[in-house]
């Protein structure tokens, strides 16, 4: 065999095993898609016959609405506290190059690569010193510790695509720290920020170990819920929850992907 | 701050003060959890290393550690062996395919784990899709299993890791120049030596921060060995979990965390200063 040949059957095979991890990657969630739809009590591919009972069953139970809003309640606040505090660590630590900023963004970064596990043990204490374990404030400020870094990385990859001239020149024509943010700065890094707080919102949207520990059963939320319920045993409600998510997850990712899109036509203009 | 103060003004001044705020939330929400962890394991029974003593002496736990590494390890290995080929394809596409593919990449990202795990319980339930596609094929005549053992582990967590791999794969091979390629074919070296000479030590960079990155965020996985793992085989984040909820022993808990820990924070600060010697600019920057 030449390697011309044995070349191109390498090539054949290389696209037909990465169509094949692209399916793996795809395919376990949208299996659950079909099932919610199911007919029947039981889990079965295809499903028996079609129905929304279990959306139906979904909505008549408290707990899962329940839930639900708890997610929205928890998740809101938590992008809006981690974009006001990533934005300001984001700027900190990029703009200003002093003594210490780097050792000081390790620390602002490391909530994301340490074990979730480690800082729910080590909240709820604390959390339970200040009786805020179980309440709202208790979870969103658990998240917000580990959405911080997330909205970091992107403004620190915001602010390092123009030089701080443009706010030197805003500074020495007599703007003020307010007008030159709000002018110049906010304008540049607007669409990280963005992209930044629905990363956080996602990722409180979704969190489990943090919600464990740190939420009752009246503030409990949906992954929460989820994760329950599947210890117990597997219908088709916790697939029907399941889509809903899947639903909200895809929205947010779409409008990032848009976000993006008009990002880089704007920097390539 | 401002020039009307009569200080002598400083920009880097008005930074520090912007950002004492952040580090002053991560300084009470996150180092002090993360201290009281670290002080908790050594209360509790006699002398201070009593919980470490109990970690490391008890087959049991140790067990558990071991077991950490060997899924942390061979769920990169595997992430690697499958990433290596599929990011080197999807780096040489352009236009639509780059973006399809991306898409694809990126989907189960947004994915939640907890969704995406429980995904795995539904096809690998005993008359689940994957049985009955098994059997249906007549590989098998009866159905296997996937769950409660160390298949499913590897399974799910291959999954959920996975495109922590390609990504910085990706990146990487999309930075290496198809010109080096072609020029080491010209000068006479066959595919597999351009390759071993030229490539793979230009990818090396995506490589590192790839298995990094699956490393480490593998020796803390919890949902997917909780709900997909037997009870023989434990990882430690779910032992640390049931001896805070059910035997209620924080102290020997925050031993395990504060073991976990150091190894994470280990790992994490050599990786740092590796791709900061290799001139690759470290995770922070």
């Amino acid at each position: 065999m030449t390697w011309n040949t044995s070349g191109r059957l390498a090539r054949i095979f290389l696209v037909v095993f990465t169509v094949a991890v692209l399916i793996y990657l795809i395919m376990p969630t949208f299996v659950i898609v079909p099932m919610s739809f199911s007919s029947k009590s039981y889990l079965s591919f295809p499903p028996p016959g079609w129905s929304l009972q279990w959306y139906q069953t979904m909505m008549e139970r408290h707990d899962y609405p329940q839930a639900f809003w708890n997610s929205i309640k928890i998740g809101v606040p938590v992008a809006l506290l981690s974009t006001t505090l990533g934005t300001l660590a984001a700027l900190g630590v990029v703009r200003g190059r002093f003594f210490g900023s780097r050792p000081m963004s390790a620390v602002v970064i490391a909530p994301l690569m340490l074990p979730q596990i480690i800082l729910a043990i080590g909240l709820y204490p604390i959390m339970a010193k200040f009786g805020l374990a179980g309440s709202y404030p208790g979870v969103v400020i658990g998240h917000t510790v580990i959405c911080i870094p997330l909205v970091f990385i992107t403004v620190a990859a915001s602010l390092k695509n123009y030089h701080p001239a443009y706010e030197y020149a805003a500074m020495t024509l007599g703007a003020n720290w307010w007008q030159t943010f709000w002018h110049v700065t906010f304008p540049m890094i607007r669409v990280g920020v963005i992209v930044g707080g629905i990363l956080a919102f996602t990722f409180s949207f979704d969190e489990l170990i943090i919600a464990l520990f740190l939420t009752s059963p009246e503030t409990r939320t949906l992954p929460r819920l989820l994760w329950e319920d599947l210890r117990q045993y597997v219908t088709p409600i916790i697939a029907s929850a399941t889509t809903l998510v899947l639903c909200i997850s895809f929205i947010l990712f779409g409008a990032v992907a848009l976000l993006q899109r008009h990002l880089s036509k704007a920097t390539r203009s | 701050m401002q020039g009307t103060t009569g200080r002598i003004w400083s920009p880097a001044r008005g930074y520090f003060v912007i950002l004492s705020l952040p580090v002053l939330f991560l300084l009470v929400f996150f180092v002090w959890p993360m201290a009281g962890v670290v002080l908790r394991s050594f209360e509790g029974g006699e002398g201070i290393f009593s919980q470490y003593l109990t970690v490391f002496e008890r087959s049991s736990y140790i067990k558990v550690l071991l077991y950490t590494l060997q899924v942390a390890t061979t769920v990169t290995v595997l992430c690697l062996l499958i990433a290596y080929p599929v990011a080197a394809l999807v780096a040489r596409l352009q236009g639509k395919w780059l973006q399809i593919a991306f898409a694809l990449i990126l989907v189960p990202f947004w994915t939640s784990t907890v969704i995406r795990t429980y995904a795995w319980m539904v096809l690998f339930q005993r008359k689940g899709v994957i049985n009955g596609m098994l059997i249906d094929m007549g590989l098998i005549a009866e159905p296997l299993r996937f769950m409660h053992n160390n298949i499913g582990v590897h399974i799910g967590m291959v999954h959920i890791m996975l495109p922590f791999m390609l990504l910085p794969l990706i990146s990487a091979f999309r930075n290496i120049d198809p010109s080096y390629m072609r020029a080491a074919g010209v000068l006479g070296a066959n595919p597999i030596r351009a390759f071993w000479h030229v490539y793979l030590p230009l990818s090396m960079p995506g490589v590192s921060a790839g298995v990094a990155l699956v490393f480490i965020t593998s020796l803390g996985f919890f949902i997917t060995p909780a709900l997909l793992g037997g009870a023989h085989n434990m990882m430690v984040a779910v032992l640390i979990e049931q001896q805070v909820t059910i035997t209620v022993n924080w102290e020997l808990a925050s031993a395990l965390a504060s073991v976990l820990l150091l190894v994470t924070a280990a790992l994490y600060i050599v990786y740092d200063w590796v791709s900061r010697r290799a001139g690759g600019g470290g995770v922070l920057d």
